[in-house]
C-alpha cells in the first residue's frame, strides 16, 4: 500500500495522498492521470483495466483494491 | 496471419515534412486545461515540435513534391514505376482514387497499376505487404508506395487529446525485387469491432456533414471537437497496443527462428515516446533499439512515421549497410502488422520539406 501511495503522489502531484483520499478532489485527477494508472496497473500487477474501470473508484483505497485484483478483474479497454 | 515473402527488397525511401512547424509550448493556451497539466502531459509524453500543413494542401501536393525530387534528382525514372499504391485516410477526393491524381499530375504511363488502401498507423506495413504480393506479377517490377496524411486538417486545435501529437507527412518507399534476398516474414491482425477507438464520425455517407457536425463541443475532460473532426479514445489506444504488440512481435520471430537480440533495430509506428517506451520496457528491448523521437520532432503522421523514423534514426546505417529489422505499425481498424527484413543497402534515404 505504501508504495502504491506514493506512486499515486507522484500521479497526483502531491507531497502525499492517504487512502481515504477522494480521487475527484485532486486538481490533476484527469485523463492523463488515469491514464497514468493504467500504465501503472499494466507494469505493476500486470493488469489490464480501461479508462471507465478506474473512473469507477471513488477513493485510493478503492482504486488499490481494484487494481490488485488484477488481470481479469474487469474488461479489457 | 502469418505471410511469407522471398525475393522482394526496399530499394529507397524519401520523407517529404511540411516546413511548418508548430510547438506544443506555443500552442497550450487553445486547450481548456491547466497549463502545468499541460507541461506534465508534454513531458510523459514527449511532446514539443511537430509539423502540420499550412493551409489547404492535400496529401497529391505532398507526393507530387517527392516524386518530383526524386526525378530530377535521377534516383527514381517515371517509366520504371509499375505501380502506384497509395496509402491515406486523407484523400483528396472520395473519387477519383488520388493515386490517379497523382498519376496524372505527374504524367506517368498508362501501363500501370494505381490504387488507394485506406489505413493508418499499420499504413506502411499494409502497403508494402501489397507491394509485394502486386511484384508477384512479372509485368510489375518496381512498386512505389505512398503513405501520405494531412490528417491536422482533421483534428480539433482545441483537442488537447489529439492536436499536439498530430503531424502531416508523405513518404515515398521503393520496392523491387531481388533474386538474393532473404525471406521477409511478417503477420497481420484486424479487429473491426474496435473501429470506434479511432475514427472522424461524419463526413462520410453513413452522417454527411452537415451545419451540425461542424458544431465543436466539450467532452468530459473538457476537449473541444466536432462530429467532423478526428476522435481517438486515448487510453483504449494504449491498451490495445500493450495488449496486443508484445505477443505479435514475439510470434514474428519464432516463425522466422530468430533470436530477438539478434534484431539490429525495433521501428515501430510513433504514437508518442511513452508508449514506445512502455512496449520496449514490456518487451525487454533496449531504448537504443527502438527509435522514440519522431512525435517529438515531427509528430505523428500514422502510416508515415516508420519511415520517417528510418530516415530520421538509422540513415547511414540503412544506406551503407543492411540492418535486421522489425518493424511494427498499430491502429486504426484495428489493424496491426509486423514484419522482419533486412534493411539496406538503400539506393536512398532522405528527408525534404514541403514546399
Amino acid at each position: 500500500m505504501d508504495e502504491f501511495l506514493k506512486e499515486m503522489a507522484d500521479i497526483l502531484d502531491e507531497e502525499s495522498v492517504n487512502e481515504s483520499d477522494r480521487l475527484e478532489d485532486f486538481a490533476a485527477w484527469d485523463s492523463l492521470a488515469i491514464l497514468s494508472v493504467i500504465s501503472m496497473a499494466d507494469s505493476r500487477y500486470n493488469a489490464i483495466f480501461s479508462a471507465q474501470d478506474i473512473k469507477g473508484a471513488a477513493t485510493l483505497r478503492d482504486l488499490h483494491e481494484l487494481l490488485s485484483k488484477g488481470a481479469g478483474a474487469a474488461g479489457a479497454g | 496471419m502469418n505471410l511469407v515473402f522471398g525475393q522482394r527488397r526496399i530499394e529507397g525511401l524519401l520523407a517529404v515534412l511540411p516546413s511548418n512547424e508548430r510547438r506544443f509550448i506555443d500552442e497550450m493556451e487553445q486547450f481548456d486545461f491547466p497549463i502545468e497539466r499541460s507541461i506534465k502531459l508534454k513531458e510523459m509524453m514527449g511532446y514539443d515540435k511537430h509539423r502540420i500543413v499550412d493551409g489547404p494542401v492535400c496529401v497529391s501536393d505532398l507526393a507530387v513534391h517527392g516524386f518530383e525530387h526524386l526525378f530530377a534528382a535521377g534516383t527514381l525514372r517515371k517509366d520504371d514505376i509499375d505501380a502506384l499504391v497509395l496509402v491515406t485516410q486523407s484523400p483528396d477526393y472520395f473519387m477519383p482514387p488520388t493515386s490517379s491524381v497523382i498519376q496524372g499530375r505527374l504524367g506517368l504511363k498508362h501501363d500501370m497499376f494505381c490504387m488507394d488502401i485506406n489505413q493508418g498507423c499499420a499504413g506502411f506495413l499494409i502497403g508494402l505487404i501489397q507491394a509485394f504480393m502486386l511484384l508477384d506479377q512479372p509485368a510489375i517490377r518496381k512498386v512505389v508506395l505512398v503513405n501520405a496524411d494531412v490528417l491536422s486538417r482533421k483534428v480539433s486545435s482545441r483537442d488537447r487529446n489529439s492536436y499536439p501529437l498530430i503531424g502531416d507527412a508523405a513518404s515515398i518507399t521503393v520496392v523491387g525485387r531481388a533474386d538474393d534476398a532473404m525471406p521477409i516474414h511478417a503477420n497481420l491482425k484486424m479487429d473491426g469491432t474496435r473501429r470506434d477507438a479511432l475514427i472522424i464520425p461524419a463526413g462520410g455517407f453513413r452522417e454527411p456533414s452537415g451545419p451540425a457536425t461542424c458544431i465543436r463541443e466539450a467532452d468530459a475532460e473538457g476537449n473541444l471537437r466536432s462530429r467532423d473532426d478526428l476522435v481517438m479514445n486515448g487510453s483504449a489506444v494504449f491498451n490495445f497496443v500493450q495488449v496486443e504488440v508484445p505477443p505479435m512481435i514475439a510470434a514474428l520471430l519464432e516463425t522466422a527462428q530468430v533470436d530477438k537480440d539478434a534484431v539490429d533495430a525495433f521501428v515501430f509506428h510513433q504514437p508518442n515516446r511513452f508508449m514506445l517506451q512502455k512496449l520496449a520496457d514490456k518487451m525487454k528491448i533496449p531504448y537504443a533499439k527502438m527509435p522514440s523521437n519522431i512525435v517529438e520532432h515531427f509528430g505523428n503522421s500514422s502510416g508515415v512515421t516508420i519511415p520517417l523514423a528510418l530516415a530520421f534514426n538509422l540513415r547511414d546505417r540503412i544506406l551503407g549497410g543492411t540492418l535486421t529489422t522489425v518493424l511494427g505499425g498499430f491502429g486504426v481498424g484495428l489493424t496491426w502488422s509486423s514484419m522482419l527484413l533486412r534493411l539496406g543497402p538503400l539506393d536512398f534515404c532522405d528527408m525534404i520539406e514541403y514546399p
